[in-house]
């Protein structure tokens, strides 16, 4: 939802409560009036007038500043930017929450009266046109425009020292080269332009969680961001943004994130003895020890492996926020991959009285798959799997190729199932089921994690799932033989692939 | 070792080659020692870094596991030098560690070693079937 219909909504939710409270008031003045003061018609007709025109005042007063809390802003924007109005505080725009689009828009009209000014100003000099640069100028909101062919061609004060470069470094120059932006998903802002030029004459976006990296390579900025795009416009305009800096909210999480990956990379040597020194006596001891400390021994090392599994959840997580997880994808029997993949956890699956079926088609090719990450995917499934089962007695592991020749594998338990309220957001960050939160552990990284590396893999993954009867999560990875084919050109036996948590905003321009 | 004069070599099995294995977490050396010896593997911890270097020198190795964060040489010197003051160096050099390395320093290392292992994805079993896979 974009914020202006999120405004909207607002606006409507409010008249609807407070007409409520003024029937209310209404009816209830009048009669408590006439029936505990005993007087006649007129004196209650004065009495609901007074009640009446109070109530919607108030109505009115609240709807209003709401709906025009945007043209408030720039109106304040335009007072402390003029020179007869000295004192007026500029608006932190970062405060407004409501109507971004729109005081983009705005301060889009107001830079197309100050970018012909400096045509216009040579013929006949004018003062008001004067007063339009000089307020784009001032606006303390970062503002970018550009044309047609995706050059910067005007951008305010503020926009420079955000983004710290010179006017000269930065007007007449390629968008792109400019700005290093990052995305959350798919839908970046060239994949808007895109859709834009070919179907739009006019339109506006937002998107939040925008990330940049300035040109010394180090300083991350992270913002909200609107765009406005005109196809007609007549200054030469094509689109006007404007960033909304976010940095300090958005960056605590990401700190909160860096400190646990930190503190997380340090339990690995630990770990890495622990389970050394468990196999040694798994090995050694195994056929001496009583049923009890054989079973203790297996709790010990299905821990040890939960344990290793959520250390390189966390410290994958981390890696795919910097963009630095790489996959090498070679050529691999799905079968056997999943197998040992699954063996692994049938340990873990029995302490909790589970038992795992798992079968793979005879049909299924080879598959071209970076061990060690998709072991994580088939980990964090089975892991989910096993958590929310509840009652469950099983888990259904099938393996098949689909109609368009994709491997497809379905992980599917018989337990509590999914809310649908939860599932629209389930593969994103730190999201998890709040109603089993406080039961049932987990980082609520997994299946953002596994979502990353299966898209890396050129996959999809997906769920299904039906409240108090389970889940079933599926993905499909591609066979050997179709990557080898995109691979045709390259010299690289090993397919190397990016896992990413942010998409860059791809310029056709640039390819 | 005089260099015109190299120990002859006898054909090998995979499982008596000698591997020689820096390595400054005694517990982990203690593992792998344990788990390689009882594959067949000849194996020789050292825990210091120029120490290693005089070994590597003096004595022939079929496998060198190197450890990048060891006292008295950091591994990627260590690695630098086998490669520059061991001209004919026979082993086969396998990185082990658990260092978090940005994508460009560990393509670099990659490219100078003959393997690359994270210790903390792989148990000592699983490092004996790599060790065995290579040739």
């Amino acid at each position: 939802m974009d914020h202006f219909t999120r405004l909207k909504r607002q606006i409507q939710s409010y008249a609807f409560i407070l007409g409520a409270i003024e029937v209310t008031l209404l009816v209830s003045a009048a009669w408590a009036a006439g029936f505990f003061f005993n007087i006649n018609q007129t004196v209650i007709d004065l009495v609901v007038l007074v009640f009446g025109v109070g109530a919607a005042w108030l109505y009115a007063t609240l709807v209003t500043n709401y709906a025009t809390e945007p043209i408030e802003f720039l109106w304040r924007a335009i007072l402390h930017v003029s020179p007869n109005h000295v004192g007026v505080v500029a608006p932190n725009l970062n405060d407004s929450h409501v109507g971004r689009e729109l005081v983009t828009s705005l301060s889009l009209q107001v830079y197309q009266l100050a970018s012909t000014s400096g045509a216009m100003q040579q013929a006949s000099p004018n003062h008001s046109l004067l007063v339009a640069e000089s307020m784009a100028n001032n606006l303390p909101l970062p503002l970018f425009a550009m044309d047609k062919n995706q050059n910067i061609t005007f951008v305010n004060e503020a926009g420079l020292h955000y983004i710290s470069r010179t006017a000269s470094d930065t007007v007449g120059k390629p968008f792109y080269d400019v700005l290093d932006l990052s995305f959350q998903d798919n839908q970046t802002f060239d994949a808007w332009l895109q859709d834009c030029r070919a179907n739009k004459v006019t339109d506006s976006r937002s998107w939040e969680r925008v990330r940049m990296k300035l040109s010394d390579q180090k300083t991350l900025r992270q913002f909200d961001m609107a765009a406005y795009y005109n196809k007609e416009n007549s200054a030469g305009v094509e689109t006007a943004i404007a960033f909304f800096d976010q940095s300090s909210r958005y960056s605590a999480d990401d700190n909160a994130l860096s400190f646990i990956a930190l503190a997380v990379h340090e339990l690995r040597t630990p770990l890495t003895m622990l389970r050394g020194y468990i196999e040694v006596f798994e090995d050694e001891l195994g056929s001496q020890l009583d049923p009890d400390h054989a079973r203790f021994m297996h709790q010990m090392n299905a821990s040890a492996q939960q344990l290793t599994a959520f250390v390189n959840n966390i410290l994958n997580v981390a890696r795919i926020e910097e963009n630095q997880l790489t996959l090498q994808l070679t050529e691999e029997d799905w079968g056997t991959v999943l197998s040992n993949a699954v063996a692994d956890l049938t340990l873990r699956a029995q302490v909790h009285g589970l038992t795992i079926e798992c079968s793979v088609d005879g049909n299924v090719p080879a598959v071209g798959v970076d061990k060690v990450s998709i072991y994580e995917v088939i980990n964090n499934l089975i892991d989910n799997a096993i958590k929310y089962s509840d009652n469950g007695k099983k888990i259904v592991i099938h393996s098949y190729v689909t109609k368009d020749g994709m491997v497809e594998t379905t992980v599917q338990d018989f337990g509590i199932g999914i809310p649908s309220s939860v599932m629209p957001h389930l593969f994103e960050k730190f999201e998890r089921n709040h109603r089993t939160r406080s039961q049932i552990g987990g980082t609520g990284l997994g299946l953002y994690l596994s979502k990353a590396i299966i898209n890396a893999h050129g996959g999809n993954i997906w769920v299904k799932s039906k409240e108090e009867e389970g889940s079933v999560f599926g993905f499909t990875i591609q066979p050997y033989a179709k990557l080898a084919d995109e691979q045709k050109n390259s010299n690289n036996k090993d397919i190397v692939r990016g896992a990413h948590g942010w998409i860059k905003n791809h310029s056709l321009y640039r390819r | 070792m005089n260099p015109d004069n190299p120990i002859p070599q006898t054909p090998q099995t995979p499982r008596n080659r000698r591997v020689l294995c820096i390595e400054d977490e005694h517990f982990i050396g203690e593992l792998y020692a344990r788990a390689l010896t009882k594959a067949g593997y000849d194996i020789n911890v050292i825990v210091d870094g120029v120490k290693g270097l005089e070994e590597a020198k003096t004595n022939q190795y079929d496998i060198i596991l190197l450890d990048l964060m060891i006292p008295n040489m950091t591994g990627i010197d260590l690695l630098k030098k086998l490669r520059t003051d061991v001209p004919n160096l026979k082993a086969k050099i396998i990185i082990t560690t658990n260092l978090e390395q940005k994508e460009e320093t560990r393509k670099g290392i990659e490219s100078q070693a003959d393997g690359y292992i994270i210790k903390a994805e792989i148990t000592p079993h699983q490092l004996v079937q790599i060790l065995d896979g290579i040739a």
